[in-house]
Order: C-alpha cells, then sequence, then structure tokens
C-alpha cells in the first residue's frame, strides 16, 4: 500500500534495502559507560551505556539517553575497556578477601575512581578518588579506604583521566524551562471532563 | 512498547541436559533465592539465548513502534500535541537503545541486531504492522498499545536477568508521562464533537483484533515454557498478560460511552476472568510472516535510516578503535 505518511511518499524508500550490506564490525562504535548523579547529595552511580565514536560525542549522547526530564546534576564517561573490572562474588562474600592483587611498586602515582556493586540487580556505586600507582595498587587501597563492612560483589576502577566530567559550569544543560510540563504524567489530568462527561449522560444531554 | 506473543518458541541450542550439574544447579539456586544474574555469571545456553532474543525483539519493538506514531508529529492537531508526541516519540527510540544495551551485555553485537531486523530474521511486535490512518489511531497507540506494553514490561522487570531489569526499571518510569497523555488524547476525542467522538470510535473498532493478538497466542505449556519460568525469563503467561490488560482498561473504555467490537467480551464473576472471542490467530500468524499492511514499509524505512547514516557513522570512526562487550 501507498505510505500514509506523505514525506515517505516523496522518496523511493525501497531502493536502499537493495544496496543493503550487511554491517561492517565497528559500524556502531565502540561503547562507553555512563555515571550519573541524579540529585545533589546522592551518590553518582552507573546507569548504562552509550555508543559513540569518542568521548565527547559519548558525553553528549548519555545526556540525551540518561539525564531527560532533569534527574541529573552531574554525569561522566568512560570508555569501557578503560575500567578495570574484578570479578563477581556471590552474595555473602567480600570480592577484597577473595581477589587479592600483586602490587607493582613501579609508576606513577596518579588519582583512579573506584565503584562498587552491592548487590546484584542494583547500579555499581560511586565510591570516590584515591592515589595510586596502578590500576593494581588502587584495588588494594581500595579494599582499605573504601570498606565499610559491607560485602563488596564487584569492583570497578577507571583513571580519573580516563574519565570525561561534567563540571559545574555544565550544569546549564539541564535546566529545563518550566513551560515543558507536556513530558510530565502530571501534566495531564481529565478526570474533571470524564465526570463532566457522566453527569451529561446521565441527564440525557448526550454528546 | 512492546507485545510478547511470538517469543518463546523452541530454539535450537545446547540443551540444558548437557550443561555442567553443578553449576546449573547453582545458578537455579540463585534464581530461586531471589537474587538477580550479572552479565559475568555463569548462565545456560537456553537462557542467554532465550534472553537475547526477548530483549533484542523488545528493543526492535521500540524502534519500530516510534514509526506509525512518528507519522503522525507533524499532523498532530496543535503545537502541544506536537510537542508531547514528539517527546514520546523521542523516549521510544531511546527504549530501543536501553535495551539493545542490555541484549548486548549478552554478547550479541548491535551490528548484529541491526541487520537482523533489517534482514527479517528478528521480529518486532506485530501490532506496529497496521497502519495510524487518523489521528485517533496515534491517541489509540498512545493509550492502549502503550497500557499494553507497560502490562508486559512490568512483568519482566521482576525477571532474573539484572541489565533487562534496570532498563526496564527506568522505561516503566518514561511510560507513566505515555499513558497518562495517551489517556487524555482519548479522553479529549471521546468528549469532543460528534465526528472526534465516530473518529476515536471506529480507531477502537480497528484497532481491537491486533491488540487482542499482542499478548501472543494462548501458551503451550511444555517443559520448555516450564523451565523459562522456573528460570525467571517468563513471566506470566501470554493470556494472564491479557487478562490483566482487558481487567485494566475495558471499564475505562467503556465508561467514556465507546464500544468495542467483541460481542462476546465479558468478565466471568466466578472466573474473575475475562471471556472473548478467539482472536484470529491465522491473520496474526501471516501478519508476523511479513504480508501484513505495512511490514515491507517499516523495515524500508528502517534500511533507509541505516543506509543514509552511513557514510556519516565511516566519517566519524576511529580506526583505532575495538569493540569490547560492555559491562552491565
Amino acid at each position: 500500500m501507498k505510505s500514509l505518511d506523505p514525506r515517505l511518499n516523496r522518496v523511493d524508500i525501497y531502493k536502499y534495502q537493495q544496496e543493503l550490506k550487511p554491517k561492517a564490525s565497528m559500524d556502531q562504535f565502540e561503547t562507553y559507560e555512563v555515571f550519573v548523579r541524579a540529585k545533589d547529595g546522592k551518590a553518582m552511580q552507573h546507569e548504562g551505556i552509550v555508543h559513540g565514536p569518542n568521548k565527547e560525542m559519548a558525553f553528549l549522547f548519555a545526556k540525551e539517553q540518561f539525564s531527560r526530564r532533569g534527574a541529573c546534576v552531574d554525569l561522566w564517561v568512560a570508555l569501557t575497556s578503560d575500567l578495570m573490572v574484578s570479578p563477581i562474588s556471590d552474595n555473602e562474600e567480600n570480592i577484597y578477601d577473595l581477589v587479592q592483587l600483586e602490587v607493582d611498586d613501579g609508576g606513577t602515582t596518579e588519582a583512579y575512581e573506584v565503584f562498587h556493586l552491592y548487590k546484584r540487580g542494583k547500579h555499581h556505586q560511586y565510591q570516590g578518588s584515591l592515589q595510586a600507582k596502578g590500576f593494581h595498587d588502587a584495588y588494594q587501597n581500595a579494599s582499605e579506604v573504601f570498606n565499610d563492612g559491607k560485602p563488596v560483589l564487584n569492583v570497578w576502577v577507571i583513571k580519573k583521566a580516563d574519565l570525561l566530567c561534567s563540571t559545574d559550569e555544565d550544569r546549564v544543560i539541564w535546566s529545563t524551562l518550566s513551560e515543558k510540563t507536556f513530558r510530565d504524567a502530571i501534566a495531564y489530568k481529565a478526570l474533571d471532563k470524564i465526570k463532566k462527561f457522566k453527569e451529561e449522560q446521565g441527564t440525557g444531554n448526550k454528546l | 512498547m512492546y507485545g510478547g506473543g511470538n517469543t518463546f518458541e523452541k530454539l535450537k541450542t545446547k540443551s540444558v541436559k548437557d550443561e555442567d550439574p553443578e553449576k546449573l544447579a547453582e545458578f537455579e539456586a540463585r534464581i530461586a533465592r531471589g537474587e538477580k544474574i550479572e552479565p559475568s555469571d555463569w548462565m545456560p545456553d537456553l537462557y542467554k539465548r532465550q534472553l537475547i532474543r526477548m530483549i533484542e525483539q523488545h528493543a526492535h519493538s521500540e524502534i519500530i513502534g516510534a514509526l506509525p506514531e512518528g507519522t503522525w508529529v507533524t499532523r498532530a492537531p496543535g503545537f502541544k500535541r506536537k510537542l508531547a508526541l514528539m517527546a514520546k516519540v523521542q523516549d521510544e527510540v531511546g527504549h530501543g537503545q536501553l535495551l539493545y544495551s542490555a541484549a548486548e551485555t549478552l554478547g550479541k553485537s548491535r551490528e548484529d541486531m541491526i541487520d537482523d531486523l533489517i534482514s527479517g530474521k528478528s521480529k518486532y511486535s506485530n501490532i506496529f504492522n497496521y497502519p495510524a490512518f487518523t489521528w485517533a489511531d496515534s491517541c489509540f497507540i498512545s493509550w492502549l498499545v502503550d497500557a499494553g506494553a507497560i502490562v508486559n514490561q512490568l512483568a519482566n522487570s521482576k525477571g532474573s536477568y539484572g541489565p533487562y531489569c534496570r532498563a526496564l526499571d527506568r522505561i516503566c518510569i518514561e511510560e507513566s508521562f505515555h499513558l497518562k497523555y495517551g489517556h487524555h488524547c482519548v479522553i479529549h476525542m471521546a468528549t469532543g464533537t460528534p465526528k472526534q467522538r465516530q473518529m476515536m470510535q471506529e480507531a477502537i473498532d480497528r484497532w481491537w483484533p491486533p491488540m487482542m493478538h499482542f499478548f501472543g497466542p494462548s501458551d503451550k505449556i511444555s517443559a520448555h515454557t516450564e523451565i523459562l519460568m522456573k528460570w525467571k525469563v517468563k513471566m506470566a503467561s501470554n493470556d494472564e498478560c491479557r487478562n490483566q490488560f482487558l481487567d485494566m482498561y475495558v471499564p475505562k473504555i467503556w465508561e467514556l460511552g465507546l464500544t468495542i467490537p467483541d460481542p462476546n467480551l465479558k468478565k466471568n464473576e466466578e472466573t474473575r476472568k475475562w471471556e472473548y472471542t478467539e482472536p484470529d490467530w491465522d491473520e496474526f500468524k501471516r501478519v508476523i510472516n511479513g504480508d501484513g499492511p505495512c511490514n515491507k514499509e517499516r523495515l524500508a524505512v528502517r534500511a533507509m535510516a541505516e543506509e543514509r547514516g552511513r557514510w556519516v557513522r565511516k566519517a566519524l570512526l576511529n580506526p583505532k578503535s575495538k569493540y569490547v562487550t560492555p559491562l552491565a
């Protein structure tokens, strides 16, 4: 049938299928892990991934994907392959007790960021920053610095320099215009209309 | 937006009997304790493949589902409705992205998923193979197709795979706006002029059969479905989802003085179940297999978008980049 969309009738939409080839392996780019702080005072946490050709574009895609409707005050992105990931432990076991890493004393000291998973099905949560001489050193330090007695199931470590983070100046990107309420469920009140409709029907004043 | 339905056929996969019994027992005990499975956990082949297929189909449904509604963005009545519909369509595409990401954690690349959609190998929700003739059709989709999807999605969000549950939690929050917006649109039409009311009634008459198909045929309870329920991949039967939808929305349609084109539709007060005319499952199969009014157009539009964007992606690609499976 002819399309009901006038825009589609102005182009030959079917010619592209004849030219279609299977996608090349990196057609959709690499993946970036996205971290979001929903409100001031709340912990930064992992929210998901985006695909992107570079960190800057990944940041823009992450902003669209994970911080729509102002549920964000801080956004970080990092290339998936830049993270060091520990194995995952069973629920009552602390992964820091199960896995200890050998630390090489060489290397220069720099800042690392640490994330913990406390429960399967939940999000990885940001613990804080520490100085270390490498990923193993950061992991071992984290086991002491961020040990609050709760068993940690899974640890992610990343160099601070590998993260692209929003700054205070960027906060303006989340200021939503007050008249954009058409995107909120609460803006759609219709009970009065239904009530009036029922009353009109009841009095024989049918539509 | 998503309807189950066609997702639980038998797969050619490693038999559960061939899995390591010790690992399988641990895996099943974890699910029985109510814990989630994370991507780096051991999982049976059948679990992984079934989840990939289910999440992938869900993602395709979000993307293809944006097409019949997207058509109406430029013709929605008034600026406010245009803005709201645009926001909704953008949400749906975002949901597609979230779901593709969840499926990728199981090891299938996004390139392969998009290829399988366009080639017709992977399916999407059958209801999007029907056309939205008038604005009232768009209102029906926004309210009732989304309502059906929410029934499915809420059930699935209690499932066992961590990344899928996290994606669904986020999706369900955004869907609450869709549902309210859709209901508002339908109320506006149903309580409007006689012509608007007639348009709304005609849309319901057109969309009711595909809406009943939306939840899929009655499940054949085989050993296969039983195991998927035990593993919390399948959370409710197709009939349970359909019944829940009817329970929640038929009274809301009737209260607007609109009718539903099924003389046998009624709730059996004893069984608490809805009775209805058996949907035409031959039509359902015919449309799913490619012979619906819009199948060809939907895939052609998707192929066009991929092909037109190819040069942009190629220009942006860093040749040194290397794919690794995303984490969670």
